[in-house]
């Protein structure tokens, strides 16, 4: 029961926040311009031209209109069709996403296991030089613009060295109808630059939090307790320390994750890697409203669903959101 | 319990000298140190706060912090000279042969690990030859020991599902983990209520008597000492003021300070008067119709219950937590009422509603015949300014970015703005009444003692000039030397002030000193009410008796 009441209260929510993003988006991208000069041939387009393109595409409704044509069509399942490409703009937008999707978990799956390790073994020994290199190294990677660090990394592991490739998705392989890097040893090759860009900063900021929290934690009672009773340190760390500093660490590793999905627009640019995040800059700059739209639903939902999925964690980590 | 005096001591302590080294110098905290501890003995270490009492027990067990440096003296264990020793070879006496308990029963367990598990772990620790199943055998054995029930299936539950009894049992479970030769014990009742405390320390007296352990009590209340001490170890600032058998310091202290330690435990005194039983009704004058007069607060039917919401239109959930249940008190005009319970009994929640900081979805507050509406809080219930509170924890009920002087007078500014205050230049004079320098304006909190910070809460409450002070468990944040002082101050400034006030304590000895009048809280209910002496020496209530009960023996008269 109670369970139920989480779901649907979590639900209501995703329903509000779609409501709102869908509003701020849509006057947001008709506040920018007219889509109409982008469809239409500058140069060569007669009034009468632009004056058709306009209704054809449903422009010469006032805002409110369009905006209730839109959600009605949502509702059936349609974000329209791209202005510039075409295509079913929804299909467009998933069409990118398994290039997002697998650099963004690569990038996590560097991030998360690095970070956290280096935040415990920091903690542990706080003011140590291993500590304090730790400290400020994590300021540096935080600090520097993400499309300095692309650039290095490319600099510095492909044009120097010519270890990796520079850009692109390499060799794809199918699988569940789309095309993934890392199913092939050349696309693997393709994604560590960009991933590595990705994960470096992440890797700073889950390294302190879990810096902060081990040293908060080590300092409690049942951890001076801990030792009191006999435990080795490393049992403590792992078994004690750890479980407790992780509900900070998850919370941010999702909300990341979710960033990573929609933001990564300078990686996936430099990189020429073609995910989401890249389509959802160019759709604003050409006002592909259809393109926007479905990219900020779908952003929107990704979100709520990590947060659920934050939530689920919690409850699995720590016995007092389970039992309550 | 011990006839002779001991032969071979199980750890003697000798000339032990420690000082902290902090940034602005070294700090002696421990000067000259001895005592030894005999087999199945418990040793008390009494003192203040800053006595140095909780660091012996730290440098025993070798859990220091690097910052602390010992200048002299030895500690020998069982004959070994601990400095002798490899830090394995410590390391393997702690929690084998030498383990401890702390003061708090929550923060001494990991919250996300099963209680059965952190059990286990420790009698793996201590002897990894054994298997997982037979680790687990004898931690069900331990939490049985300890008088765990059930404890097959509490086994897999985790800390916060226990009460904070019965995690101090936990607790005293994984200190035993390793059969230890001794146990130091830092404060362990202190977090909990007088009733459970009292079986606490009776589950250690049974586990000295039955295994032979001896238990290092570190505490600052003499009543523990008294109840289950063989012999006790009174210190101050970092010193051994005395030593001596439990009887023999409780009969006839040496030291001065030990008697003023002694003197300042509040007593509770059983009345032996003979009142007719029946007057209670009369006495409190708890009927409406009666002298209204004479009653300046009645709050009537207060309930107020916690609940999780899913949606904020969904109704409140059935499975209500009740705070409070359809409470009614009366208070006097110029008299203490004392609200006594344990914990979550809902009396510090009752004293914020009445003080306007909380709300309560039912019930009546009315005061000098003045209605006010419980159900809203904060400015809109007209009860702010009014009633004031002081806090139980001084420390952290004064702003410490602000002086003493910026404090006082903000609270005098906003007294003269509602138009309270006829007077805004008594500021020099209120400080004089309660024994606070005036030098001390100018001073932040962080300067000021415990003592002294709570007499500027009484100053800022006295100030605002409230027609009822609510204090909640005023002086169980501080020294008891000092409670007694702040006690007494409350007392004479009710009286010449002709304040009325509600005192607020789990401390019945307090209470007694105190209050004219006494409502016993049980689970959010008035469970027992009326005149002091009554209750003391009539109630027939079996929670007040057991209430009664639970204080030392040593210190009820």
């Amino acid at each position: 029961m109670p369970l139920i009441s989480v779901v649907l209260g979590r639900l209501s929510q995703a329903f509000l926040l779609l409501i709102a993003m869908s509003l701020i988006g849509f006057i947001g991208v008709h506040s920018v311009g007219n889509p109409v000069f982008n469809v239409v041939n500058i140069e060569t387009a007669t009034p009468e031209d632009i004056r058709q393109a306009t209704i054809a595409l449903g422009l010469d409704q006032p805002i409110w209109r369009q905006y209730l044509l839109f959600i009605n069509n949502v509702v059936r399942g349609n974000f329209g069709t791209s202005y510039i490409y075409h295509l079913p703009a929804f299909a467009l937008v998933m069409s990118k996403l398994p290039a997002t999707l697998e650099l963004a978990c690569v990038a996590m799956l560097i991030a998360a296991p690095v970070g956290t390790g280096l935040g415990l073994l920091a903690g542990r020994r706080s003011g140590t030089i291993f500590d304090r290199t730790v400290l400020r190294s994590s300021v540096f990677a935080l600090s520097i613009p993400s499309f300095w660090l692309s650039m290095m990394l490319i600099l510095l592991g492909a044009i120097l060295t010519g270890w990796f490739p520079s850009g692109g998705r390499g060799t794809t392989a199918r699988f569940l109808g789309q095309e993934w890097s890392f199913l092939t040893g050349n696309g693997l090759w393709h994604m560590v630059l960009p991933a590595l860009a990705l994960a470096i900063p992440n890797v700073a900021l889950i390294a302190r939090l879990s810096r902060s929290g081990t040293i908060e934690v080590e300092n409690l009672d049942f951890t001076r307790f801990c030792r009191a009773k006999g435990l080795s340190s490393r049992r403590i760390l792992l078994r004690h320390t750890l479980p407790n500093i992780s509900v900070p660490i998850v919370t941010i590793i999702g909300l990341q994750f979710g960033g990573m999905l929609a933001f990564a627009v300078v990686v996936e640019s430099i990189f020429a890697w073609p995910g989401v995040g890249k389509l959802l800059i160019d759709s604003i700059q050409l006002l592909d409203r259809p393109v926007v739209m479905a990219t900020l639903t779908f952003i929107s939902v990704a979100f709520v669903a990590l947060n659920a999925l934050v939530d689920l964690f919690y409850a699995v980590l720590d016995p007092r959101v389970r039992l309550s | 319990m011990i006839e002779e005096p001991l032969k071979t001591p199980l750890l003697r302590v000798k000339n032990l000298g420690l000082r902290h080294l902090s940034a602005s110098g070294p700090v002696t905290i421990l000067a000259d140190v001895s005592f030894d501890l005999g087999r199945g003995e418990i040793l008390g270490i009494i003192g203040e706060s800053g006595a140095g009492k909780s660091t012996l027990g730290n440098v025993v067990l070798g859990l220091l912090a690097p910052e602390f440096q010992r200048t002299s003296g030895t500690i020998e264990f069982d004959g070994m000279s601990t400095e002798a020793m490899t830090a394995s070879a410590r390391e393997a006496i702690r929690g084998r042969r030498i383990s401890a308990i702390f003061q708090d029963h929550t923060a001494s367990l990991d919250p996300l690990m099963s209680v059965g598990m952190q059990v286990e772990e420790t009698v793996l620790a201590i002897d990894g030859s054994l298997s997982r199943r037979q680790a687990r055998h004898r931690a069900l054995d331990l939490l049985t020991r300890v008088g765990i029930p059930d404890p097959q299936r509490r086994y897999r539950q985790y800390p916060h599902q226990f009460s904070g009894g019965q995690r101090q049992r936990v607790v005293i479970a994984i200190a035993l983990a390793g059969s230890p030769d001794v146990v130091i014990a830092d404060e362990p009742t202190s977090a909990l209520d007088a009733t459970v405390q009292k079986q606490i320390l009776g589950l250690l007296r049974t586990l000295v008597d039955e295994t032979g352990v001896s238990i290092i009590l570190v505490t600052h209340d003499m009543g523990v000492v008294s109840e289950i001490t063989d012999r006790v170890l009174v210190m101050r600032k970092g010193q051994v003021v005395e030593q001596e058998r439990t009887a023999a310091i409780l009969d006839n202290p040496c030291h001065d300070y030990t008697r003023k330690l002694l003197a300042a435990v509040p007593r509770l005194r059983i009345p032996a008067t003979a009142a007719n039983p029946d007057d209670r009704q009369s006495r409190t004058g708890a009927t409406e119709e009666g002298d209204r007069e004479t009653m300046l607060l009645i709050a009537k039917g207060v309930s107020k219950h916690f609940s999780q919401r899913v949606f904020p239109w969904s109704r409140a959930g059935s499975k209500a937590k009740f705070a409070l249940r359809d409470v009614t008190i009366h208070l006097r005009r110029g008299t203490i009422t004392g609200i006594v319970g344990e914990s979550g009994s809902g009396k510090t929640t009752l004293g914020r509603i009445i003080a306007g900081l909380d709300s309560a979805p039912s019930g009546r507050i009315t005061i000098g015949g003045r209605q006010f509406d419980v159900a809203k809080s904060g400015r809109r219930s007209g009860l702010l300014g009014r009633v004031q509170m002081i806090f139980q924890d001084p420390a952290v009920s004064l702003n410490p970015r602000m002086t003493i002087g910026e404090t006082l007078r903000e609270t005098i500014r906003f007294a003269a703005a509602t138009g309270r205050n006829d007077a805004p230049a008594d500021l020099a004079s209120m400080m004089d009444r309660l024994g606070l320098p005036r030098s001390l304006l100018t001073r932040h909190p962080h300067q000021l003692s415990g003592g002294q910070k709570q007499r500027v809460c009484i100053a800022r409450t006295l100030l605002a000039r409230p027609q009822i002070i609510v204090a909640d468990e005023p002086t169980s944040a501080l020294d008891v030397s000092v409670q007694a002082e702040i006690v007494d101050l409350l007392k004479d400034t009710v009286a010449e002030r002709d304040l009325t006030m509600i005192f607020i304590s789990h401390d019945l000895a307090v209470v007694q000193q105190l209050c004219s009048s006494l409502y016993i809280f049980k689970d959010g209910r008035v469970e027992d009410f009326g005149p002091s002496d009554f209750i003391f020496s009539q109630s027939r209530n079996p929670y007040t008796r057991s209430l009664i009960d639970a204080r030392p023996r040593r210190f009820t008269c």
